[in-house]
């Protein structure tokens, strides 16, 4: 097979950014003999994608395996793609230049609700049928997985399988799985039902709608696909040697994962849920790790990243042993996700003696009573506490996130946030010298409440858009103006994210009507267009407000039922109710069980790098 | 000028790299200083930086056969030694070619390299006479008037164009050599030369072939 480098070329001279399309980056593997290609793939762009670690996660553990090249496509950019069409080009992989649609496998990574377009703008792109009931025999198989799989239903058509859950040991039994398939020259069919065999994988095509509307599982498919968790995060190796970047692309930087999970038990956030339990690595694994990163690399930055970073139990010394090591070297260490009652004076002190990077915070609400309801176990003066020890030791710069729409909120709560936006500032003032004020800015992002699924909050309707944005004008009325930089979500996009996010099977044609439409790229603002996704709706017969915000019964059916994330019904439902009573629910790393069954579900258990629970 | 010993790297720029930026090709090179570990000098300041400076940067498309860069190191290591370890660490299409030390008084790269060697390959069979009396016709003009952003930048031809540009044609490419002169305020670029003399737009694969300091008169490498 020859590779499309010929036909490529000619395009770049006329395209924005063209190191996206090349390849030959630093740690890129060429296989170009492997017998079995897959290709992993980002709906978005080379400099979003390139900053996913699951996807170098995946790399790695495919690269373990005999004869198996794994290989990286992105979306081309809408110049890129009309000139590939022009020309007949169809979609290639970055590391041989061959065509996707030449490769067994392609895995995509689904980010979030609004790269849903992008996917089925590169299966096009690719020459794969968009949907899996389409393919034939030769076409890749289509597997799916990532966080907005947790609800897999609107995109079900267009893949053949999707993994709920960890990726690691899945992906090394599914590629098994089908070369074993493709070894006695199994069907399409027969091949989906033996990875239908394999731990958290789900075949939609395997589960039909039954008279009430709600999916039904075929005979020989169990009723629920099962969550895969890696129960000990240390028994993997992770990633050293990642392909590094010559464009500028968003985290442009070496990164170790210190700890996977969070229990902190936040109502709203999908995240905290579906990744249960805390799974934390060792303080040596991870040191070796940033050292071997950083050498292979040649990064400038390393980041620990976590959902919730300064968690980890042995963080302090991780930190202290890794400023030692790189003590007068240009290299940063940066921390993203802190929380404000984890970041302690001494941590300050300790990140304040490197390269200072930006620090970011989410109080989430603006006033206790919210805060309680949605379990965000902070208070103000936490909040302020953690900011003068911030200031105090040199910060300049503070990221403030908040939430608008949440379930319970009053106009009190939003009028709130700028209250406390604004002793918060009072409060880095006085921590600062007077000759370095001036320099103090406090940048407040305020998104929408998008319910989601496998959240206490996963059967709340959202605010319709123009209640959203007299709430986000008040907020704006209630913000301090002067070291202020406020931002919010477009409560457009949000509308979108929670019809797609609390939607069922019957959006696939919406999302297939307005990516026909030309919607791609929905996250970007300059390309996202409300009306095409409006008309698509429309002529779907969906009813999109409704979808939105419509709460769903206590007893329906939710689409996301047959999907177990291991977090038990009940305890989603008690954890609704304790946010209406302002109830708050301890972090099980800390304190108590919560009973959110998680770790009996998926015979997995808390990991705390110490040993022992923390407290 | 601080202390440290001041090492001169040639470096190619070519195959699909030459799709690279400016800004690319450095921060690729420093991340190779890294890999390499090399003991690299850091400039003092809130935000340390490693201490490397490049000659006159290359646009986006655009190939070099010889482009250079300045790096401190704080302790003698020998040239070829920093060399080897640069090479294996260092992407095939931007491979180290030479390295060797220069004297801290020695101008900065982008201050001593004033003359450019080009190489374009046109396609379209253009006849290498036609495109020559083109040349001369335009040279013979005196001047030539380039919009860049906006706004009207004027080149005065015999003193941008230092030698008279050669044509060849090897199959059905047709090769131009050229000098140009680069200046305080940019340079004539090959392509925009060789669009304004036969009128119409080109493909080309453009290369610059060689970097010169014009030692009053006399033309020699900066290595």
């Amino acid at each position: 097979m020859s590779d499309l480098w010929e036909r490529v070329q000619p395009l770049l001279a006329r395209v924005e950014r063209p190191s996206r399309y090349i390849d030959r980056e630093w740690g890129a593997v060429h296989r170009p003999d492997a017998a079995y290609r897959v290709a992993l793939m980002y709906p978005d762009t080379y400099e979003v994608g390139m900053a996913n670690q699951a996807l170098q996660v995946l790399a790695d553990r495919l690269a373990g395996l005999d004869d198996v090249a794994c290989e990286r496509v992105f979306v081309p950019w809408t110049d890129m793609s009309a000139a590939m069409r022009a020309a007949g080009v169809p979609l290639y992989t970055l590391e041989s230049c061959l065509p996707v649609a030449g490769c067994q496998m392609l895995g995509i990574t689904i980010p979030h609700e609004l790269t849903y377009t992008n996917i089925l703008e590169a299966l096009d792109l690719a020459g794969i049928p968009l949907r899996a009931e389409e393919r034939s025999e030769g076409d890749p198989l289509v597997i799916g997985g990532g966080p907005s799989a947790h609800n897999p239903e609107p995109l079900a058509p267009f893949f053949d399988a999707i993994l709920i859950g960890d990726g690691e040991e899945a992906v090394l039994e599914m590629v098994a799985a089908h070369r074993a398939a493709r070894e006695r020259s199994a069907t399409r069919a027969e091949t989906l039902r033996d990875l239908a065999g394999i731990e958290g994988v789900y075949v939609p095509s395997l589960y039909v709608a039954g008279p009430d509307g709600a999916l039904v599982a075929s005979a020989g498919t169990p009723e629920r696909i099962t969550r895969r968790v890696l129960r000990d995060l240390d028994a993997v190796s992770s990633p050293v040697c990642p392909v590094v970047p010559y464009a500028d692309v968003v985290h442009d930087r070496a990164t170790i994962e210190v700890l996977r999970g969070c229990s902190r038990g936040c109502r709203f956030c999908q995240a905290g849920m579906v990744y249960r339990p805390v799974r934390e690595r060792q303080a040596d694994a991870i040191v070796r790790d940033a050292i071997a990163t950083l050498f292979c690399t040649g990064y400038e930055e390393i980041s620990l990243t976590s959902l919730s970073t300064a968690d980890h139990s042995q963080l302090e010394e991780v930190l202290r042993r890794l400023f030692r090591r790189f003590e007068d070297a240009d290299v940063a260490i940066s921390v993203p996700s802190l929380r404000v009652d984890s970041f302690t004076l001494s941590l300050a002190r300790l990140l304040g003696g490197g390269k200072r990077s930006g620090l970011t915070f989410a109080p989430e609400a603006g006033s206790q009573r919210l805060r309680d309801a949605i379990n965000k176990n902070v208070t103000e003066d936490e909040l302020l506490e953690t900011v003068a020890a911030a200031f105090g030791a040199g910060w300049r710069r503070l990221k403030l996130y908040f939430m608008v729409g949440l379930p319970t909120e009053t106009d009190e709560d939003v009028v709130a946030i700028g209250g406390l936006v604004s002793r918060v500032l009072a409060v880095a003032r006085e921590a600062t010298p007077p000759a370095e004020r001036g320099g103090l800015r406090v940048a407040v992002s305020a998104s929408t409440f998008v319910p989601k699924a496998h959240t206490p909050f996963q059967w709340e309707g959202q605010l319709p858009a123009g209640e959203v944005r007299r709430r986000q004008s008040l907020l704006r009325d209630a913000m301090p103006r002067r070291g202020v930089e406020l931002s919010w979500h477009d409560a457009e996009t949000s509308f979108l994210e929670a019809v797609l996010a609390r939607g069922d099977r019957s959006l696939a044609d919406a999302i297939e009507a307005a990516w026909r439409a030309g919607a791609v790229f929905d996250a970007w603002s300059e390309r996202f267009e409300l009306s095409r996704w409006t008309a698509a709706f429309e002529s779907t017969g969906i009813d999109a407000g409704a979808r939105a915000h419509d709460p769903f019964a206590e007893d329906e059916t939710l689409p996301w039922s047959h999907i177990d994330s291991g977090l038990a019904r009940s305890f989603l439902l008690a954890e609704r109710h304790r946010a209406y009573e302002g109830i708050i629910t301890e972090d099980c790393t800390f304190g108590d069980c919560t009973g959110c069954g998680v770790c009996p579900a998926l015979s997995a258990d808390v990991v705390v790098a110490g040993g022992g629970r923390r407290g | 000028m601080a202390e440290g010993f001041r090492l001169r790297v040639c470096h190619r720029k070519s195959g699909r790299l030459r799709f690279l930026s400016h800004l690319e090709v450095v921060r690729a090179c420093e991340r190779a200083a890294r890999r390499a570990a090399l003991p690299y000098a850091v400039s003092r300041g809130f935000t340390p930086r490693m201490r490397m400076s490049f000659g006159p940067a290359l646009p986006v498309g655009t190939a070099g056969e010889r482009e250079y860069y300045d790096l401190t190191l704080t302790r003698y290591l020998p040239a070829a030694e920093v060399c080897a370890s640069l090479t294996a660490v260092t992407a095939e299409d931007l491979a180290p070619l030479q390295c060797g030390y220069v004297t801290a008084r020695e101008p900065s790269l982008a201050a001593a390299l004033t003359i450019a060697m080009y190489e374009l390959s046109l396609e379209g069979g253009i006849p290498p006479e036609e495109l020559q009396g083109s040349l001369h016709g335009l040279m013979g003009d005196g001047t030539i008037s380039v919009e860049h952003k906006g706004k009207q930048k004027v080149y005065d031809l015999a003193e941008a164009l230092p030698k008279e540009p050669e044509v060849t044609s090897a199959g059905d490419r047709t090769l131009v050599r050229l000098a140009v002169k680069m200046g305080e305020h940019g340079s004539l670029r090959p392509e925009v030369l060789i669009r304004s003399a036969l009128g119409r737009d080109i493909r080309a694969v453009v290369t610059r072939t060689d970097l010169l300091i014009d030692d009053e008169g006399v033309w020699r490498r900066p290595l």
